[in-house]
């Protein structure tokens, strides 16, 4: 185990911006396969925040969670994109504003 | 070794049977056969709590803790489990298509659940919840093939993931600062000096944390998938999620709590408290006049969680568990119990009159005529979710109540009471529907010829033990309190 | 057999339950059995019971289990069995049953035969409970629980809205004792830190000495309470319209038990009135006031279950006198009694109306004697034990409550000179006691027959009649074991005078009832007929213009500043209330508009919500 030669505060803030962008378009896009791309780069933001602050603190701890969050991610997307099917046949749309009936 | 393996029995019965399961299905697929083996499974996890319950506490690996409380909490997963699986059986026959994944999704929901809340650690707290969570998507969306159901699971995958998203970035800035990710290693880094601009980074870590958690609990102001979602899922699955999914992840959260010694921080205290105000107000006001019937428990739920997060203020002020814990462990077995049965008797309603759920207020109007029995059941598990005396539901509030005297906690109280207070409303809103004259015309229960309303031995024998329990321990609650007084977390 | 004295409350309670799951759909033999059959089983209980105390004379106290263990409130599902309790048992168990039996009969032709018993064994669970609770949110329990039973069973015809008044205004009148007794028992809790009656009786006498401030409050808060259950002055009214009900609901309810749970409140925790002498003196007077003003109204009254009623008020104003004047043992003595010879006279009430198409004006009646002589008897004997002649089991009891009272010696205040006038106050209800009952017999059982009774009453109110009667006749003689729960009173030494004024006053109200009502003979009409005995009667029939007075002073004023206040600032604070909570009802609702779009974006402003909090609080 190296470290981590950049300054921990600069990867840290390349993956909170990733995450803001991510989140940005959860708020902002209305197609879901878009909304599902946002989820999985607001995960991997939070994975690339684990491996850096595991390489700043030397640990394997941060790349054991990044596996961990990829399997996630790839469990939550592969659900995700079989419902985003279901979605297309019976609402005949992807855009979620309008695939909508439960309010209240 | 071969003690962490029974320290672990129950999760590796249910996995291995999940195993069996899905071959089965792989296979050949025949429903009864599928049901019997998710129920086997849980009665199996059941039974196999008792060898763990002689040799712990246990640590399994720096992940996994198995002790009385996880074993308390897994006991209730396991039989919220049973019981859904118990219920589903009619619910699914009555239901197009070939729905044996359904008690496979279940196990595995389970399984997630029980990892939670024995979980130490960031890695198996993610585990469990997500485990947990992609079941549960699935679960909602499966069964039927209408739009609402689907709806329901695509708003709550895509909004669960994000804020699972959230909650794992909180602890990923917290891992930057400590360097542990150990629930105890938290606690003790915490207690170190840390440094002034480091400080930002926690702050702003536990808040994404508990944006997560507040998130999954449905705390205002994170609660508006909860009724969306309760509506759109097939009702023994809105039960289940209702139970297991929110009572896991209060578990973990209270482990959480006590072992990083999170109750030390007055400020994180202070902003828990107006979460918990906002969500009682915000819960029953939303409930008030709400007229679908999943909707109005989701929106209770909302405020029930609200109810329960004074009891980590009240350790927060005492700066030790006094009654807090307690109160907490009571208070969510009451509501996993009463729940449970509120959903299965909506369950059953369902089950036997109509393709789709009978969820509307008017659905169930002039029950009392045509099916005294569910209606009078029913009736119970209101009061005792409105926490009416001698069911359990009181005890519970009144454990909370003496709680938060015993912290001085008026301002939560005053919340407490007026919430309870518009609660009533609601909840007595459905008995007096039941007890109307049926309509004319429509199709409601109470149109349906009551003969041709056939309660299986099955459903009738869940719902009266749920009901005895209910009444039981609001009668008799001194051994449940005895017990859950000498957990130790 | 004492330990399983659970039994006896559990047996009535599992068939009511039992009743209520089954809604009707028994044979009613097996509902008649159920019924009547697990009051008798705990009657029989009550009796093994009764025979083991006898020996063991102690107190005994069972404890089920401790409800809920929180902090230091820890309420035990415990009985606590004395002397005193064996009495309430013996009748509340054993009138029971005799009640439960003859309404066998009387209910025969009722659609709701299952219903009816499922409150009547409900009713005589949660009494039990109140008189064997150990504590006082226990006995709470009880005493709401009759009260709901009580609603209930006066409403228990409930399709004519005339009963359905009557059961809600016997509900909420009561209410407002309760809601004192409440507060009582908060106020008992919070100075003492227990409910349990024994240890809180025990403390509140090393803590407090008499005349303090605090004991009476708590007396006067519970003197509430007994005063609303059991229909005295000023919360009465409700008794006499409480007679909607079934008959045998009037005799077991309004008559032998629940009305007489007040007495045995003050029983109960007489430590704590002995550290409150006025307060008792407030009880004595009371009583005295209660039992002349419902004395004269009985004697007005023309439906026959109407005087039944005033003239039960009136008898526990003579126990509350009683209470008053510390004669506790004369007190409970004549609860017993009481319970015998007028549950004797309602069930005969109810068999005249039963056989006479339910007619219930006296008026109406007439010459009864030789067609219904069963019940004519069971009325003799009742009306003579209620007017207390010689040798009948009231006689006894109310000879030693007005000697008690003419032997009363206080330390303090009026209770010096007071007794003579409790004595002479209670004689004048005497003879005015003597006077109604026995206008009752002579109007209904003699003169000219007015109606034909199409039936005759079958042994299942046959038995329970004759029962009573041999009660009514020799309860007298039953010598309570009362001594070891009550402080010890000085033994009388009245002069003789005294004591044949008791005994003549009431032959001579025989007298003068015989004259007026049965030989016509006092011409008595001059004066009734006069403009002023005009006045005078329709006042004592209106029973002293108590009604009409809370109507003026209570309701009227009070809907009509309720409506005066409509839209008044006051009301809009309430309307405000309720506009609140629906206005953010509306406005909550609307940001669940289902749009995903917006829940991600209010996630994230409760991040930010979250994360100021945090850095503004640290």
């Amino acid at each position: 185990m190296e470290g981590l030669i950049i300054p921990l505060n600069h990867v840290l803030i390349v993956a909170a911006l990733l995450f803001a962008t991510g989140l940005a378009g959860l708020m902002f896009r209305r197609n879901v396969i878009f909304i599902l791309m946002s989820l999985e780069v607001m995960l991997n933001s939070a994975g690339l925040a684990f491996v850096a602050a595991g390489a700043a603190w030397a640990q394997a701890d941060g790349q054991v969670i990044f596996m961990l969050i990829l399997a996630v991610a790839a469990a939550e997307v592969s659900v995700g994109l079989g419902l985003v099917l279901q979605v297309q046949k019976r609402f005949k749309t992807l855009d979620m504003d309008h695939a909508q009936k439960l309010n209240g | 070794m071969e003690t962490g393996i029974q320290a672990l029995l129950a999760p590796l019965v249910v996995s291995i049977v999940a195993l069996i399961l899905m071959m089965q299905i792989a296979f050949k697929r025949h429903a009864i056969v599928s049901w019997l083996l998710g129920c086997t499974g849980f009665i199996l996890a059941i039974l196999a709590l008792k060898p763990m319950a002689d040799i712990v506490p246990k640590m399994v690996t720096p992940l996994l803790l198995s002790d009385q409380y996880s074993l308390f909490f897994s006991a209730l997963i396991l039989f919220s489990g049973l019981i859904t699986t118990l219920l589903a059986k009619d619910y699914l026959q009555n239901r197009r298509g070939e729905n044996e994944e359904f008690y496979l999704l279940l196990l595995l929901s389970s399984l997630g659940a029980m990892i939670l809340v024995s979980a130490t650690h960031v890695a198996s707290f993610l585990l469990g919840m997500e485990l947990l969570g992609v079941a549960l998507y699935a679960l909602i969306a499966y069964p039927e093939r209408g739009q609402l159901p689907l709806e329901a699971a695509i708003k709550y995958l895509i909004l669960s993931g994000a804020a699972s998203a959230i909650l794992l970035f909180g602890f990923a800035l917290i891992y930057a600062v400590l360097g542990t990710l150990s629930f105890v290693g938290i606690g003790q880094a915490l207690t170190q000096p840390i440094l002034e601009d480091q400080q930002l980074l926690i702050l702003l870590g536990t808040a994404m944390v508990f944006t997560g958690i507040g998130f999954k609990l449905s705390l205002v102001p994170f609660h508006m998938w909860t009724p969306d979602v309760y509506q759109g899922a097939p009702v023994p699955v809105t039960g289940f999620l209702a139970t297991v999914s929110k009572g896991a992840i209060f578990a973990a959260l209270l482990r959480l709590f006590i072992d990083a010694e999170l109750y030390q921080y007055q400020g994180l205290m202070l902003s828990l408290s107006v979460l918990a105000i906002a969500s009682m107000l915000a819960g029953n006001l939303l409930a008030l006049k709400q007229d679908n019937l999943k909707r109005i428990l989701a929106y209770s739920s909302i405020a029930h969680i609200g109810y329960l997060f004074i009891t980590l203020i009240v350790y927060g002020v005492l700066q030790q568990p006094g009654l807090a814990v307690e109160a907490a462990t009571f208070y969510l077995s009451a509501y996993i119990i009463t729940s449970l049965a509120a959903f299965s008797l909506l369950s059953i309603i369902s089950s036997n009159i109509s393709e789709t759920d009978l969820d509307d207020i008017s659905h169930i109007q002039g029950l009392f005529w045509r099916q005294p029995m569910l209606a009078l059941m029913l009736t119970i598990a209101l009061l005792s979710l409105a926490g009416i005396p001698l069911t359990v539901g009181f005890i519970g509030k009144f454990y909370i109540f003496t709680a938060g005297i015993e912290g001085s906690l008026w301002v939560l109280l005053a919340a407490l009471i007026i919430g309870s207070g518009i609660s009533i409303y609601y909840y007595l809103r459905i008995v007096f529907q039941m007890t109307m004259k049926e309509p004319a015309g429509g199709s409601g229960a109470a149109n349906m010829d009551p003969n041709s309303v056939r309660l299986s031995v099955l459903s009738k024998f869940v719902v009266w033990l749920l009901i005895f329990m209910m009444l039981y321990l609001g009668v008799l609650p001194q051994t449940l309190m005895e017990y859950l007084g000498g957990l130790s977390l | 057999m004492l330990q399983n004295i659970w039994l006896i409350p559990l047996l009535p309670f599992v068939s009511s339950v039992l009743l209520i799951l089954t809604a009707g759909r028994l044979p009613r033999r097996l509902i008649a059995i159920m019924g009547a059959g697990s009051v008798g089983l705990s009657a029989l209980i009550v009796l093994a019971v009764g025979m083991q105390f006898m020996e063991l004379q102690t107190p005994y106290s069972l404890t089920l289990w401790v409800w809920m263990q929180v902090g230091n409130f820890a309420p035990g599902f415990s009985f606590y069995i004395d002397q005193l309790t064996v009495v309430m048992l013996s009748v509340i168990t054993g009138v029971g049953f005799l009640i439960h039996l003859y309404s066998t009969e009387f209910m025969q032709d009722d659609s709701d035969y299952s219903r009816y018993f499922a409150y009547m064994n409900m009713f005589v669970a949660a009494m039990l409970i109140l008189v064997m609770a150990d504590n006082l949110l226990l006995l709470y329990l009880g005493w709401e629980g009759v009260g709901v039973c009580s609603y209930l069973l006066v409403g228990f015809w409930y399709k004519d809205p005339v009963n359905g008044a009557a059961s809600r205004k016997a509900f909420v009148v009561t209410r407002v004792g309760d809601t004192a007794m409440a507060l009582g028992l908060f106020l008992l809790f919070t100075e003492l830190g227990t409910l349990q009656i024994q240890p809180m009786l025990e403390a509140a006498n090393s803590r407090w000495v008499t005349g303090d401030t605090i004991p009476a409050i708590a007396a006067l808060l519970l003197l509430g309470g007994a005063v609303g259950k059991s229909a005295q002055l000023p919360l009465h009214t409700w008794l006499p319209d409480a007679m909607a009900g079934p008959t045998p609901v009037s005799a077991l309810i309004h008559a032998a038990t629940m009305v007489t749970a007040g007495v045995y409140l003050i029983a109960r925790t007489h430590g704590l009135f002995l550290l409150a002498p006025d307060v008792l003196m407030l009880v004595a007077l009371v009583g005295l006031f209660t039992l002349l003003l419902a004395a004269f109204t009985a004697l007005n009254q023309t439906d026959i279950k109407r005087i039944l009623a005033y003239s039960t008020i009136s008898q526990i104003g003579y126990m509350f006198l009683a209470l008053g004047v510390g004669a506790w043992s004369a007190g409970i003595f004549h609860l017993m009694t009481h319970a015998f010879f007028k549950a004797l006279l309602f069930l005969g009430a109810g068999a005249v109306v039963h056989c006479l198409h339910h007619e219930q004006n006296i008026f109406k009646m007439g010459g009864l004697r030789s067609k219904l002589p069963i019940v004519f008897w069971s009325f003799l004997i009742g009306s003579a034990a209620l007017a207390a002649l010689p040798f009948t089991s009231g006689f006894f009891s109310k000879d030693q409550i007005l000697l008690s009272a003419f032997e009363l010696h206080g330390t303090t205040g009026i209770s010096l000179w007071i007794g003579p006038w409790l004595w002479a106050g209670g004689l004048v209800g005497a003879i005015l006691t003597a006077i109604y009952s026995f206008r009752l017999v002579f109007i209904v059982f003699y003169g000219e027959a007015k109606t034909e009774p199409d039936r005759q009453p079958g042994w299942r109110m046959a038995a329970p009649l004759s029962l009573l009667c041999i009660l009514s006749l020799i309860g007298g003689y039953f010598v309570l074991p009362l001594a070891s729960v009550f402080p010890t009173v000085a033994q009388h030494q009245v002069s003789h005078l005294v004591e044949g004024i008791s005994i003549s006053i009431p032959l001579i109200g025989v007298l003068i009832a015989w004259l007026v009502y049965y030989k016509h003979s006092l011409p008595v009409e001059g004066f009734t007929e006069s403009s002023l005995g005009k006045a005078l009667r329709n006042f004592w029939y209106s029973g002293w213009a108590m009604d009409k007075l809370y109507d003026t002073i209570i309701v009227k004023p009070y809907t009509g500043t309720a409506n005066a206040m409509r839209g008044e600032w006051l009301d809009r604070i309430y309307h405000g209330i309720v506009s609140l909570c629906q206005g953010s009802h509306a406005l909550l609702s609307r940001t669940q508009g289902g749009k995903m779009r917006w829940y991600a974006t209010s996630m994230v402003f409760g991040l930010i919500i979250l994360v100021t909090l945090l850095g503004w609080v640290s």
